[in-house]
């Protein structure tokens, strides 16, 4: 799951895979901004089939967070 | 005919939107493109609601064809304004700087029809599928906040991911802007800058006299640090913005150097200290004209550079 949500952050970004660790901070340590939330919401849901609000995934902030976040919103 | 789709789904005779300006587009510009047939726009910017309901009704009094208010997310009100919105007696919602999802549900039972602002691919998927009616994709020609990518690039990037009808906006200044847009894909059109040269905008005159003085190469973007980028013509505070940013200030020093300053600009005419935000076709416009005016040019204009070029085309 952890690899799984590097690539897709390594995709979106247009990061290497080195550069993202497990507790990186997603805006501070990647440089992601609005217009890139909405971007890395959009393949999450596709890629696990769920639904996500934008408000939901604000308070989610490192790497290690989203895999928490996800596994939550999969019960 | 041009924009058989934008006409529809906005209900007017033409398919040109007044882009909502904060400070600026109020209730007697609305009422006057509205009336002019367009989508007059009354923006709530950083008002309460109290405001914006006030404006309304003023308008309601000048016309009874559709209406629009446009939400700017970043306001300290939106979420008041997005509310009380919902019993007002307005056709059309447009959404500018952010991510109105959380809204969009009242807003959809309530019947009206929304349109999002959008900067970006991913944010024009995302807000189709929020049940948003149309799409205003926005370039970073434009006046007010922008985003990064320029109207030529994105409006047929957005036209391409989604299915409902998209708006061009940014860089539109007359009626070749127009046709342009619409051989992007787009459907009608959304105008700033050039209705700040209406007759009935109640901006401040020297607002007026530095969009008609204004050349191409007159716009900056200030605030970028702020992750809020807003476009202005030069002036001292655009020069000390930049000075400021080059020195490294943070956001929020930034952000207070930046606030109240377009109500300074549309209101007080404050040539050195206001923020007179603009998009870069400024150096295009020239004359104050009517809304009915500039209406008829934008869309009468297109029909006819259009039948002008392929009747060029059929003689070679
Ligand atoms: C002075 C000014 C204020 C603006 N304020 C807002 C606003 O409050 N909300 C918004 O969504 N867009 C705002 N805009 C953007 C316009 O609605 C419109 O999309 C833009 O002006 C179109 O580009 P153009 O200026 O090249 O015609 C503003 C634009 C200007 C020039």
């Amino acid at each position: 799951m952890l690899e799984k949500i590097k690539e897709i952050l390594a995709e979106e970004l247009s990061l290497d895979l080195e550069e993202i660790g497990d507790d990186s901070d997603i805006r501070e340590d990647l440089g992601a901004d609005s217009l890139d939330m909405v971007q890395l919401v959009m393949s999450l849901e596709d890629e696990f089939g769920l639904e996500i609000e934008n408000e939901e995934i604000q308070s989610v902030t490192t790497v290690r967070g989203i895999v928490e976040f996800i596994e939550k919103k999969r019960g | 005919m041009l924009f058989a789709r934008g006409k529809k789904i906005l209900g007017t005779a033409y398919p040109v939107i007044q882009g909502g300006m904060a400070w600026i587009s109020e209730a007697t510009l609305a009422a006057a493109v509205s009336e002019a047939g367009g989508l007059g726009v009354i923006a709530a910017g950083n008002a309460p609601f109290s405001f914006v309901r006030e404006e309304i009704r003023k308008a309601r009094k000048l016309t009874a064809k559709p209406l629009c208010v446009n939400v700017m997310l970043l306001s300290p009100y939106a979420e008041e304004v997005a509310h009380g919105l919902i019993d007002e007696d307005i056709e059309f919602i447009i959404t500018g700087a952010g991510n109105p999802g959380k809204y969009m549900q009242a807003w959809k039972e309530a019947g009206k029809k929304v349109m999002p602002v959008v900067p970006s691919t991913a944010l024009a998927r995302r807000m189709e599928q929020s049940g948003a009616d149309a799409l205003i994709a926005e370039g970073t020609e434009a006046g007010g906040h922008i985003g990064e990518i320029t109207t030529m690039a994105l409006i047929p990037q957005v036209v391409d991911v989604v299915t409902i009808p998209v708006f061009a906006a940014g860089g539109i200044g007359d009626a070749r802007g127009v046709l342009a847009a619409w051989m992007l894909g787009a459907e009608g059109v959304q105008v700033g800058t050039r209705f700040l040269l209406a007759h009935e905008c109640q901006v401040h005159a020297h607002y007026k006299e530095k969009i008609i003085k204004a050349k191409d190469i007159d716009t900056v973007v200030t605030g970028r640090p702020t992750g809020h980028p807003v476009r202005v013509l030069k002036n001292p505070l655009a020069r000390e913005f930049a000075r400021r940013e080059k020195e490294g200030c943070t956001p929020e020093e930034l952000e207070e150097l930046g606030a109240g300053t377009l109500c300074l600009a549309a209101q007080e005419g404050d040539t050195k200290n206001g923020s007179f935000m603009a998009g870069q076709i400024a150096g295009l416009l020239s004359q104050e004209q009517s809304c009915s005016q500039i209406i008829q040019d934008l869309y009468l204009g297109a029909e006819m550079l259009l039948a002008e070029k392929c009747r060029g085309e059929n003689h070679g």
